[in-house]
């Protein structure tokens, strides 16, 4: 009879992980291609700030969902509680609290702070498409550069605060952070350069340069996930070792191998390497999100059985 | 901050017979559950929103080969360095005056993170509340002047309740007496103060190797991997943000 027991978190917030690093991913690729050029990388700048903003949207909606008492959500930032200790570090602020050491915490500030940014920023493009020769350049970059920060934190959190539970996959893998932000990274991308080719809008360097940053993207995913990987098989732990035959070996082994690892990572990152032509580089970024989200997905299935 | 409180469970007097377990459900009104066949005379194979107090009823091969029962009365340990608590993002769980953990059912909003960042599987999910739930130290019952239901309702004061530094010293002197007896693997779990999790304040004196008990070695605090996991996902950062700057750097024209 095992000892541990699990949060069985569904679907819903695999979705919500992906959608948060695919959000982050985008708009830090906004960010850095708007402050290098905002004119010549004008169509990544447009599409990675309006995607970042769509897709936190269903963010805050999938974790509520999920709560045990919805109505509850607030309690997440606020609530009006004795004043008693709740936690190493914690900062009180009236009703309003800070736990640093919790990432569910943290995230959840993270997202309510990215929201607002990436609603900015997403407004300032939309501002100056509106009205020709209009500039709200000085905006853009101040929202642009904290909300690269939000968008960072967002992308890798969950993956941190995986690794702070006892589950013995998460507990001991330590690289799950750094693999949630590589993938947010790599989909984000992804996603912008899916958009693009999808509007006929891969106009000039602009293809060559996302696929720049697609493939080193993609080599520290596969990097970060060989990592983890490893760092979970040396820990020696029975349990971790438990887990990891399951992903490996055991009944989720196909969808990690088959999904994850062939058709979500080395066939678009080959695909990328290999092709310029606009048909491949699509189905590429299609790959690319799929295995995105499947390798979120697995970990976590994988990690809540054992 | 009152003096910190403490539950000593020894299970060299365990006799399991699940006294504890029932006072628990009667003074905390939990309901009754379905039985579990689990195997052994186990009931619950894991704690549950309405099982606190668990006895578990380990099986184990003796020298000889033959079955013995590894008995323990099992509790929420009360961690002096609590993975639920430091979890939890609303504030919900806090320490007591007396050193207790205990789960706010009025602010807690059922996000599950204190279920999975427990290191012995104590916080289970209630369907019925969308709440947390865990054993409260009885803390209506501390707050005048009780000790908890469990220990108030063992027979053979295999649980007790005081003060920590009393049981402390008590549980040491039972630990030697066991040991002349014979007893070679009889030990502390969570006495120490400066072991794993500063300690718990439900302790307990075993016969065996914690893992006969299905206990781990030695329990972590899940939140000490936060600031290694964060500086590699930072590392990881500036190399997502160096790849995008090579990427869209100036090129003088040539594209």
């Amino acid at each position: 009879m095992p000892l541990l027991q699990s949060a069985d978190w569904p679907l819903l917030i695999d979705l919500y992980f992906f959608l948060a690093g695919l959000a982050g991913g985008a708009f830090v690729v906004a960010t850095i291609a708007d402050l290098l050029g905002g004119e010549r990388n004008r169509s990544v700048v447009r599409v990675g700030y309006y995607l970042a903003f769509l897709a936190v949207i269903p963010c805050p909606i999938l974790l509520i969902v999920d709560l045990g008492v919805p109505s509850r959500f607030l309690h997440m930032l606020v609530s009006f509680k004795p004043d008693q200790a709740i936690g190493a570090a914690a900062i009180n602020i009236g009703p309003f609290h800070i736990k640093p050491f919790s990432p569910m915490n943290m995230g959840a500030w993270a997202l309510l702070g990215f929201s607002a940014l990436a609603f900015l920023a997403a407004l300032s493009v939309f501002l100056e498409d509106a009205k020709r020769g209009r500039n709200l350049s000085a905006l853009r970059t101040t929202v642009g550069v904290i909300g690269g920060f939000f968008g960072f934190f967002l992308a890798a959190y969950p993956g941190v605060l995986l690794g702070a539970t006892a589950r013995p996959l998460f507990q001991n893998g330590s690289f799950l952070g750094a693999l949630f932000l590589a993938v947010g990274a790599s989909s984000g991308a992804a996603a912008i350069a899916l958009i693009l080719s999808l509007l006929g809008q891969g106009a000039g360097g602009t293809p060559g340069r996302l696929r720049q940053l697609i493939i080193p993207a993609l080599l520290l995913q596969a990097a970060t996930l060989a990592l983890f990987l490893l760092r979970v098989g040396m820990s020696g732990g029975e349990g971790a070792l438990q887990s990891l035959a399951l992903l490996l070996s055991g009944p989720y082994s196909l969808i990690f191998w088959v999904g994850a690892v062939a058709v979500g990572l080395i066939v678009p990152l080959v695909l990328q390497v290999a092709s310029r032509q606009p048909g491949l580089v699509a189905i590429s970024a299609v790959l690319i999100l799929v295995g995105g989200f499947l390798v979120k997905y697995v970990i976590i299935a994988a990690g809540q059985v054992v | 901050m009152a003096r910190t409180v403490a539950m000593f469970t020894d299970v060299s007097l365990c006799i399991g017979c699940r006294a504890c377990q029932v006072a628990c459900k009667q003074w905390n009104q939990l309901e009754a559950e379905e039985p579990e066949w689990t195997g052994t005379y186990q009931n619950h194979a894991h704690f549950t929103d309405k099982t606190y107090r668990l006895v578990r009823f380990m099986e184990e091969k003796d020298d000889k080969g033959a079955l013995t029962w590894n008995l323990m009365s099992d509790v929420c340990k009360h961690c002096a360095q609590a993975g639920c608590l430091e979890a939890c993002p609303t504030g919900a769980i806090y320490r007591t005056q007396y050193g207790t953990v205990n789960i706010n059912q009025d602010i807690c909003n059922g996000c599950r993170y204190c279920v999975s960042a427990c290191p012995f599987g104590v916080v289970a999910f209630n369907h019925d509340t969308g709440r947390a739930s865990k054993c409260t130290f009885c803390n209506d019952r501390l707050h005048n002047g009780l000790g908890p239901a469990c220990a108030k309702a063992c027979p053979t004061e295999s649980i007790q309740f005081g003060f920590r530094d009393e049981l402390s010293a008590k549980a040491r002197k039972r630990v030697e007496e066991l040991k002349k007896m014979g007893y070679k693997d009889a030990q502390l779990y969570g006495e120490d103060q400066n072991g794993p999790l500063g300690g718990l304040n439900a302790f307990f004196l075993l016969l065996d190797k914690p893992s006969g008990y299905g206990l781990p070695e030695k329990p972590r605090l899940p939140q000490n991997n936060v600031f290694v996991d964060s500086l590699l996902s930072i590392g990881s950062a500036l190399l997502v943000g160096i790849g995008a700057m090579v990427a869209f750097r100036e090129r003088g024209g040539k594209e």
